[in-house]
């Protein structure tokens, strides 16, 4: 089987490379059982969550180049997917969410057939429109809570709920996420060395050079679009499940759109762990800023406002992002 | 001697510019074709509108005994047209390999194929030794040879090349001419070739056209053609004024 | 009758100050490729300029218009030099990262100084008064205000950039940024001045609007979207385009009330379900969606 061979192939990293993510990893694996706040517990579910979300934006946005800012739109999808399920037809998780991808993949095709018509400037901002258009949508449609959102009752479930992922003990969701974060890296490590990362990246290169070696550029963009999609949509349950109220203002903003992209991008877009160094970097930086200076210094938006500092240097000096300079020193050196 | 290409009567406007004006000729299996014109003539055109970039205004174009006139670019690549661009704007982070690799993945959905396959075609056209750099940090001259050997990658019947020697020095041109002659002779890939380098042509094509304002002007072999009257004065003759100036 | 009337002519007066949001991010977008997303927090700074100005000099709000003018300049030229130029260097998805860094800074960093409450203007000499048409057609003297306002400094900016020496070498610029530095005209300062005029003349419109149109330091991103969606529908970089595209978007978002017209004529029960006040501005986003994907060239552009 080549997918699972493609899967498990790190081997174009450097030793120091794999020796870093394995010592990441075993943190990761362990880092439950150390002693934690709950405030550290809540990062790095947040940590491991954006990171998802980053990855499956790396597909188009950074193997591809096509900046996608309204992500956001398919987080909402799969949310309320599993929201509304849960509460009214007491549907299990894993239920809800594969259908939260269906109903997500389906939408993707709908308004990614026209978007990729669209280059550049024009689709990212096309991308924030359909974004914008379907929270109206969801903030209006009583069936799904208006405006007002959905919340999940946790007293009605079992302490230790695996079939709704209902559970009392962040413990629990950490693990599962960690599961779909290790399964997410393996999927990405596949796209990566699949015909459609190749062709997507030379698509990203040149679409004339592209067409002229036989690739369908709109197909490849629509298909790597709906994988983009399954991954948020898919994370998009699970905080359903997590923080038990959703609302469009919280899981459609333009905001978590932006956030998204910016994981992948301050990280090093069209980089394995671009994503996941970006999350690493700017989840523990937003929360623990927003903590020690926001809430306790009175001093709402200034978080905000370094983090927008943080932007716009990485922007203006090095766009390809963390991983970007990695490479550029390591260059350098041989 | 099967036609393998057959443009008939094609024409190709932009609002009021005419680009090409009722071009016909016919490209056999195995030939190595050459189309030489002045600036402005028309000859990357008709490359785009062969090669499904741009759709003819009116007329037909048959490759490999199917009418393709309305098909697009990938359709084209994958019943076995490729081509070089003239500008290869390369940006992004393909290696050189990588490159070739794309070009393999259109006969095959396994990596490893298409890595040992660009390899060979790496090692054949005297690249190996590039594999891992990036395309933008390779010599001119070596992106050509890139492209080309990422265009014949692809395995077509048929490669249109835009102006491969354009730029290049006399070894590189040499260069050039000794790949060119290899695709057609030994991998049995007809060629189409766009070039201004007059020695590149007259020496390798078997036949050439002459366009001129978007009207082809002349066809035939290479001396024949370059005698006629017609051809001096659209062409040559210019470009012979121009040496007898100093302006070259 | 009343209704429908009513709403077309508050959606033409605030397509005309629409207009004034809508130039300067095409005429950014026109010399220069780049796509400004912090558009619609120079707007928000511009409506914050105008609660400043009268509360501190206590003067009518219609005079800070000048200041609005000055301020979006200072601020369009320090954005440029001290930041955006160094994005040019990079690839197009840096310049997209790049603005709305700087959208996040300048609402965040206004956050922190006024806070996230809404605040208004409601002095003046315009305030209370109005323009009755007959008809029960009832127009606020600080929308006419506005919108007359508006179209006299688009008037103005056109008639610079088509009469002055100064404007033709940004037109060229435009057209032709090669040729134009061929030319002798330099780039660089071109490049400077368009971000000039755009942030002064969105910044203008803020200051404008802020008399009927409480500000917050979240109102940015609905404006940006306007402008993107005039912008587009008009054609990227053309300046009649945005124009005549702002009326049309002044006309969309006024849906809502023609919306209620036809409910009341037809006594439609379904209609009269459906919360049309809730999609606003939805029209205005699809605008854009469907323009961009039908015709994306604009209804008047020349460039793309």
């Amino acid at each position: 089987m080549e997918v699972v061979r493609n899967a498990f192939d790190f081997s174009d990293f450097p030793k120091t490379d794999l020796l870093v993510v394995g010592c990441g990893l075993l943190f990761l694996l362990f880092f439950p059982l150390l002693p934690h706040s709950t405030f550290a517990m809540a990062t790095m579910i947040q940590f491991l969550m954006f990171s998802l979300y980053g990855m499956g934006w790396n597909t188009i946005g950074g193997y591809g180049g096509q900046v996608d800012l309204g992500k956001a739109q398919y987080v909402g999808i799969g949310a309320y997917t599993t929201a509304v399920m849960l509460i009214r037809w007491d549907v299990p998780f894993w239920v809800s969410m594969p259908a939260g991808v269906m109903f997500s993949v389906t939408w993707s095709f709908i308004i990614g057939y026209p978007l990729f018509r669209l280059t550049g400037h024009y689709f990212a901002i096309a991308t924030i429109a359909t974004s914008l258009v379907l929270k109206d949508v969801f903030e209006v449609w009583d069936f799904v809570g208006a405006a007002r959102g959905l919340e999940i009752l946790a007293t009605k479930y079992d302490a230790v709920d695996f079939t709704h992922l209902i559970f009392e003990n962040d413990n629990y969701y950490y693990y599962i996420l960690l599961a779909f974060f290790l399964l997410g890296i393996l999927i990405i490590n596949w796209f990566r060395h699949s015909r459609l990362g190749y062709q997507l990246r030379c698509i990203k290169d040149n679409e004339l050079i592209a067409q002229s070696l036989g690739i369908d550029v709109h197909k490849s963009k629509v298909k790597t679009y709906a994988l983009a999609t399954a991954f948020v949509s898919v994370v998009g349950s699970f905080h359903a499940c997590y923080i038990k109220n959703i609302e469009p203002e919280d899981t459609m903003s333009l905001d978590l759109s932006i956030l998204i992209a910016l994981m992948a991008m301050l990280g090093g877009a069209g980089s394995l762990w671009g994503p996941i160094i970006g999350a690493g970097i700017l989840i523990p930086l937003k929360s623990y800023l927003k903590e020690w200076l926001g809430a306790s210094a009175g001093l709402v938006g200034i978080d905000l406002i370094l983090y927008a500092l943080i932007i716009m240097v990485v922007s203006a000096v090095e766009p390809r992002g963390v991983w970007g300079l990695i490479e550029k020193i390591r260059a350098r050196r041989t | 001697m099967t036609p393998l290409l057959r443009v008939e009567r094609m024409t190709k406007t932009f609002d009021a510019l005419v680009a090409n004006r009722e071009v016909s000729f016919q490209v056999n299996q195995g030939d190595l074709f050459g189309i030489i014109g002045p600036n402005g003539a028309g000859k990357t055109t008709l490359f785009n509108c062969i090669a499904g970039r741009y759709a003819p205004t009116s007329g037909r174009i048959f490759f490999d005994n199917r009418d393709v006139t309305s098909l697009s670019a990938h359709q084209m690549a994958r019943l076995g047209l490729a081509r070089t661009f003239q500008v290869y704007a390369a940006s992004g982070d393909l290696t050189v390999l990588e490159n070739v690799m794309v070009g393999c993945f259109l006969r095959t959905r396994s990596r490893f194929k298409a890595r040992q396959r660009a390899s060979e075609i790496l090692e054949e056209f005297g690249l190996a030794d590039l594999a891992d750099t990036l395309l933008v940090e390779v010599p001119v001259a070596y992106q050509k040879l890139v492209t080309a050997a990422t265009a014949v990658a692809t395995r077509p019947k048929l490669l249109l090349l835009d102006e491969v020697a354009a730029g290049l020095n006399p070894t590189e041109v040499e260069q050039i001419m000794a790949m060119i002659r290899h695709i057609n002779q030994n991998r049995g890939i007809t060629v189409i070739l766009i070039e201004h380098v007059m020695t590149l042509v007259m020496n390798l094509c078997h036949r050439i056209m002459v366009l001129d304002s978007g009207e082809k002007i002349a066809e035939g072999p290479p001396e024949e053609v370059a005698a006629l009257p017609a051809v001096i004065k659209a062409y040559l003759g210019e470009r012979y004024v121009q040496t007898q100036l100093g302006g070259q | 009758m009343d209704i429908l009337i009513s709403s077309l002519v508050a959606g033409l007066l605030i397509g005309s100050v629409f207009a004034l949001v809508a130039l300067g991010l095409t005429i950014i977008f026109g010399v220069m490729d780049i796509v400004n997303f912090a558009h619609g927090e120079f707007l928000m700074i511009g409506m914050y300029t105008g609660i400043l100005t009268v509360q501190v000099t206590g003067l009518d709000p219609l005079f800070s218009l000048p200041v609005a003018l000055a301020v979006g300049f200072a601020l369009g030229l320090l954005c440029y030099v001290g930041f955006v130029k160094y994005l040019l260097r990079g690839p197009m998805v840096a310049q997209l990262l790049g603005t709305f860094g700087l959208m996040l800074f300048l609402r965040n960093l206004v956050l922190l100084i006024f806070g996230s409450e809404d605040r208004g203007i409601h002095t003046g000499i315009l305030v209370g008064k109005s323009l009755d048409l007959g008809m029960g057609v009832i127009i606020p003297a600080t929308k006419l205000a506005a919108a007359v306002l508006s179209v006299l400094s688009f008037v103005a900016v056109y008639v610079f950039i088509h009469k002055t020496k100064l404007g033709k070498a940004l037109q060229a610029t435009a057209l032709n940024r090669q040729a134009a530095r061929y030319m002798g005209i330099p780039a660089e300062r071109m490049n400077a001045l368009a971000w000039g005029i755009g942030g002064a003349t969105v910044t203008a419109a803020g200051a404008l609007l802020v008399n009927f149109w409480s500000a917050s330091p979240y109102v940015g991103l609905l404006f940006t979207m306007i402008a993107f969606a005039i912008v587009a529908l008009g054609g990227f970089g053309s300046i009649p385009g945005a124009f005549f595209a702002a009326l049309v978007v002044g006309l969309i978002t006024e849906i809502p009330g023609i919306w209620d017209f036809f409910t009341y004529t037809f006594d439609n029960d379904w209609m009269a379900d459906v919360p049309m006040n809730s999609f606003k501005y939805t029209g205005v986003y699809l605008t854009y969606f469907i323009i961009m994907v039908v015709r994306p060239r604009g209804l008047f552009g020349w460039k793309l």
